[in-house]
């Protein structure tokens, strides 16, 4: 679709015209990308490398795409302070914030937003997999870690102290770039915004992400909100990838088996008082985290929302983690980044990961080997020339102490009238042990 | 299969089991393992062919247990009673052991089923389905050992007679019919 929308082959649909924060106007053509989402697609801007634009989809009603201009005509005036960037990454772009009204034939349309170089960024579902992570070039470690979780939290906290919340944050809507350690959050537009001028809800939730006070019901407190889900993010990000209400049910019948449900009953098993229904992934590191931000989860994922951390104060528990200066994270034994002072989690899972699978090839081993071993204990045995003392020793008492009962002093008839009662009795066990 | 079906197989083999009986006397705890048997066996027929219903809601969990621990209570009391050693019925058929070694092979059996019955209720309670499940079958290999000694020890020997009575019954045949010729 997008080699069929080329440059040449362009309707008078990819013409628009931009309308600037400061009322200027300019006339501009759209290339298609192929990218699109579900309420809009995204187009290149000839002569604007840096920006792209986003065109809701014409089949959005009129009533919404009122509401849609309302709201980022607000937005392009109202641009948040977004946390300070060193003089070298000011080409960083950590939200994708609208710039521009976009019309056509003075229709609003669209907006246009500063484009995130995607070459440079992956999105942070890949870093909850440390092998996906690696095969985009980012060799994760605990301090880069850290260093992200950081920046999404600052990010946050900037935002909510404009009183504008994500409400829908979940790893495939923020971007991170893999020098820099920077992140950028997409779909800005689908944002919550209340403030004393205006205002602006956000329907969109995902229930893996969604504190357990909303399911169900709408999304009263976004900032709250937000930072379960930040929680939730971090949580991940520390732990490879293992959702904090991820374990293994105690009780199937009785707990529920999908994310949504655990959460909506509060069912946490990493928290420091864990849990009981639902167990622990035996692959979880969540042991090796200091005890401040054990703590903050404790609080995000095991107690109500009134309780649950701030982004600001992740912010505050996280600094002493990423910054280098301060000590928080240093090498183990084997070179690995942990926080200091606890277990490095990357030698715990390496540890879990390599026991496991020593243990599956050992039994494998053993399984396979089984029929000839066993082959060669009743060779020896019958022919008497074990070659290890216990063995012999083991075979001699087995010949000695089993002797066979004599012949029963009973009939034929007598004997298959006692085997009927046996193989019932076999079946009725069968029965009671099934 | 049907309970017609099933009826009539119990109930044939029930009779040539009776018609068949040795006419020895029996100690009394296989008396008692026979009861016992035939209680559970009423139980497992009515659960499992006639009860309207089916089975209980919740007996499924307690199965096992109701097994093991009826096995564990008959070779805790019947040997305390001094009805001999309920094991020697299970048992006995295959290896000659003092009483002193029947008494401690009573007591681990016993205490191997008290053990069996309780864990399979931790299990039921602790573990997912998935789990329980496996532990029941891997429960039932006990079962499986009783069925390849009683293979080995029992039917195989009773398969030979019952081969030899036919050999005989169709040499003598065989003779008479020549004879005739």
């Amino acid at each position: 679709m997008g080699k069929a929308m080329s440059a040449v082959e362009r309707t008078p649909d990819h013409f628009a015209r931009l309308i600037w924060a400061d009322g200027r106007a300019e006339q501009v053509t759209l290339g298609a990308t192929g990218r699109s989402g579900g309420a809009g697609e995204i187009f290149s801007v000839d002569g604007k490398p840096g920006f792209v634009a986003k065109i809701y989809h014409a089949a959005t009603p009129a009533a919404h795409l009122a509401r849609y201009r309302h709201k980022i005509q607000w937005m392009i005036e109202h641009r948040p302070e977004l946390p300070q960037v060193p003089a070298e990454y000011r080409d960083i772009v950590q939200l994708a914030w609208p710039e521009a009204l976009i019309l056509r034939r003075s229709r609003f349309v669209g907006f246009l937003m500063q484009k995130i170089a995607f070459d440079r960024t992956f999105e942070l579902d890949y870093l909850l997999n440390r092998r996906q992570a690696a095969e985009e070039g980012f060799d994760a470690d605990y301090g880069k870690l850290v260093t992200v979780a950081f920046n999404l939290a600052s990010l946050i906290s900037c935002l909510h102290a404009r009183g504008i919340a994500i409400v829908d944050l979940k790893p495939m809507n923020v971007k991170v770039y893999k020098a820099e350690l920077y992140v950028s959050i997409l779909d800005c537009d689908g944002f919550h915004i209340d403030t004393e001028e205006f205002r602006s809800e956000a329907p969109q939730v995902t229930p893996e992400y969604l504190a357990p006070e909303f399911h169900e019901k709408a999304v009263g407190h976004p900032e709250s909100q937000d930072a379960f889900a930040l929680a939730a993010i971090i949580f991940r990000l520390l732990n490879y990838g293992i959702h904090p209400f991820t374990g293994v049910a105690s009780d199937p019948r009785n707990s529920p088996t999908e994310l949504a449900g655990r959460i909506k009953h509060g069912l946490y098993p990493y928290g420091r008082i864990a849990s009981k229904k639902v167990r622990k992934v035996p692959a979880s590191v969540h042991e090796a985290f200091p005890e401040p931000l054990r703590e903050l989860f404790d609080r995000a994922f095991a107690s109500s929302g009134y309780s649950r951390p701030a982004a600001h104060e992740w912010v505050e528990a996280l600094k002493a983690y990423a910054s280098k200066q301060s000590g928080g994270i240093s090498p183990c034994e084997k070179g690995h980044l942990r926080f200091s002072g606890r277990p490095c989690p990357t030698c715990m899972r390496d540890a879990l990961i390599q026991g496991a699978e020593v243990r599956r090839r050992s039994f494998l081993a053993r399984v396979q080997t089984a029929p000839a071993r066993t082959l060669k204990y009743v060779q020896r045995t019958l022919r008497q020339t074990h070659s290890s003392p216990f063995q012999a020793a083991l075979a001699q008492a087995q010949l000695i102490q089993l002797q066979l009962a004599p012949p029963a002093p009973i009939s034929t008839r007598n004997a298959i009238a006692l085997e009927i009662l046996w193989i019932g009795g076999l079946l009725i066990t069968w029965w009671w042990t099934r | 299969m049907s309970p017609v079906t099933a009826t009539v197989l119990w109930t044939v083999a029930l009779l040539i089991a009776w018609l068949w009986r040795p006419r020895q006397a029996a100690t009394p705890s296989g008396w008692i393992l026979l009861g016992a048997f035939a209680a559970l066996g009423a139980g497992a027929l009515w659960f499992g062919l006639y009860a309207p219903e089916g089975e209980p809601a919740g007996l499924g969990f307690w199965k096992p247990t109701i097994l093991y621990w009826t096995l564990a209570a008959i070779m805790i009391v019947v040997p305390w009673l001094g009805g001999g050693y309920p094991a020697k019925i299970i048992l006995g058929t295959y290896f000659a052991l003092s009483n002193r070694q029947w008494r401690w092979i009573n007591r681990g059996l016993a205490a191997v089923c008290v053990i069996f019955g309780g864990v399979n209720l931790w299990v039921a309670h602790q573990s997912s389905l998935k789990d329980w499940e496996g532990f029941k079958y891997s429960l039932m290999i006990f079962l499986l050992v009783i069925v390849l000694f009683r293979l080995n020890f029992v039917w195989l020997p009773i398969l030979a007679d019952v081969c030899i009575y036919f050999y005989r019954r169709a040499s003598a045949a065989y003779r008479y019919l020549s004879s005739r010729l």
